[in-house]
């Protein structure tokens, strides 16, 4: 076990029933998060030294100061802090900022939150479909009037194109993502899907349709991570952050790897050899679902399955109970939850399905949990593994 | 929103948006490995210390994917289709089809830029189907 990783443990975790928080500032929604998950772990506000908040993105209710406003809303004065936002991973990446920090005695208890409520948020904030300006390499992509689902749209269209995969295989994704949050009473959607429902759902971008797309919900979580040493003391069974990886690769659509990998590729392999573990370590995965492509591409550039064969992965039935990965226990983004950037949510189901509280569908004995998401149209990604 | 998507240029990309009101597709060699890169930058990517030069484009290529938006969140009205363009020089540039059906458009379908004039009078480059060279 490397030694910066093997410090620290997830001694709290909280993610919130609400799907709709109706002019509830989302500041209000992450202390509410901050709450629970300092309950879970039997600690306080007043044990907090270090706070992870990217909160500056639209809904979120900061600006680009969000550290600052949040740690004055929350009434701390933090020294260890860390608003990295590299889009939906970036709390998987705080929490492996956070380990090395603790391991460094940076930091004690380290608090890492998120909330967003984009189902009532009135203002026009800065958000640009895609998330960069008209200017500097922007000025060569925004004028044609990409969206942020054609990004995605397009690295399926192309993975169909050379690899043969189909739309029955990516609709197979939100159909099994939505088995499992059948029985997660706090899912946006739980009645169960057909591929034909998806299938006949309405074209966004092609080739993905609207229930290739996640849920938009209002949602908050939070975490809380100490060394393993204070983890003895607190109320819940400690999670430990096993290994972690991160990776930043590119923002504009037309730099995109021409075989499609993403960085996910780079993440996951540092993950793996921080903790020591192998894939058939994994018992349970908890992979960004933003659309059904994404954790199609993390399969692949994970190492769970071979460039292009996650279509057939899928289909055979790998990523629910019986399979070689169960994934998205909770019914992941695409039923359960989507604020906008849920990598908190995929650590929090990976604690749960490790302590055998997954409201969803729960791995039996499950001791080793990959968490995964990326950022962006897969322009970062961060890797977790967690061990009990 | 339209102001939004109008292209800031700047004094690195003037030749490019001078190169387009005269229908030229410019895009930048590296003057060390002579490797083409796309989008423009001060700097070559191959050999950072390095300026890289303008070069025109054949303005031939070969859609290397695409996506049609049904729903848009832009002034654009939709259905239009966005689709990376796969140059022959060898790199990526994301741009529009024009005048291509969306049920003709396929991966690999060759291509030919062609300039659009957007509302602020810049000469945009999108592409159009051409016949595939023998």
């Amino acid at each position: 076990m490397n030694d910066t990783s093997s410090k620290a443990s997830i001694v709290g975790a909280y993610e919130s029933p609400r799907r709709q928080a109706t002019r509830l500032h989302p500041f209000a929604l992450q202390m509410e998060c901050i709450s629970g998950a300092l309950a879970d772990a039997g600690l306080s506000l007043s044990d907090v030294d270090g706070l992870c908040v990217a909160a500056g993105d639209w809904a979120e209710g900061g600006g680009v100061s969000s550290l600052t406003e949040f740690a004055e809303y929350a009434g701390i004065k933090p020294t260890y802090f860390d608003s990295t936002d590299v889009g939906g991973c970036s709390y998987i990446v705080h929490a492996g900022h956070a380990a090395a920090a603790i391991a460094a005695r940076l930091a004690d208890v380290v608090v890492i939150s998120y909330a967003s409520c984009p189902r009532w948020w009135p203002l026009n904030t800065p958000s640009f479909d895609p998330f960069v300006l008209p200017a500097g390499p922007g000025q060569f992509e925004l004028p044609y009037g990409p969206t942020l689902i054609s990004a995605y749209a397009m690295f399926a269209q192309r993975h169909m194109a050379i690899y043969g995969t189909t739309s029955e295989q990516l609709a197979k994704v939100a159909v099994t993502f939505r088995q499992h949050a059948a029985n997660n009473p706090d899912a946006r959607f739980r009645t169960p899907l057909t591929i034909d429902d998806v299938l006949g759902s309405a074209m966004i971008a092609t080739p993905l349709r609207k229930l290739d797309c996640c849920v938009v919900t209002d949602g908050g979580g939070a975490i809380v991570m100490t060394s393993r040493e204070r983890a003895r003391d607190c109320r819940s069974k400690p999670v430990h952050l096993a290994g972690f990886g991160t990776a930043v690769a590119r923002t504009q659509i037309s730099q995109i790897d021409h075989d499609l990998t993403t960085p996910a590729a780079i993440s996951g392999p540092r993950a793996f050899a921080m903790a020591g573990v192998g894939h058939a370590d994994i018992d349970v995965a908890q992979l960004y679902d933003a659309f059904t492509i994404t954790p199609m591409l993390a399969l692949e550039d994970l190492g769970f399955c071979a460039k292009g064969e996650s279509g057939a992965f899928v289909d055979d039935g790998h990523l629910t109970l019986g399979g070689m990965l169960p994934s998205n226990t909770d019914g992941g983004g695409l039923s359960s939850n989507h604020p906008g950037k849920r990598g908190i949510f995929t650590m929090i189901e990976g604690v749960r399905q490790l302590r055998g509280e997954g409201p969803g569908v729960q791995v039996p004995n499950a001791e080793v949990a990959l968490v995964h998401g990326l950022g962006g149209t897969f322009c970062a990604a961060a890797t977790a593994i967690l061990t009990v | 929103m339209t102001a939004l998507s109008s292209p800031v240029t700047d004094i690195v990309s003037d030749p490019f948006w001078k190169a387009t009101q005269a229908g030229k597709l410019l895009i930048q060699r590296c003057p060390v490995t002579g490797r083409h890169q796309w989008y423009p930058r001060a700097h070559s990517i191959y050999a950072p210390e390095a300026t890289p030069e303008w070069v025109e484009a054949s303005g031939r290529g070969t859609v290397f994917s695409f996506s049609t938006i049904h729903r848009g969140n832009g002034p654009i009205e939709a259905p239009y289709t966005c689709a990376l363009v796969m140059l022959e020089e060898g790199v990526l540039i994301l741009s529009r089809l024009d005048g291509i059906a969306e049920e003709e458009v396929q991966v690999g379908i060759p291509v030919v830029v062609t300039f659009t004039s957007s509302p602020d009078g810049t000469a945009l480059p999108v592409f159009r189907r051409r016949e595939a060279q023998p």
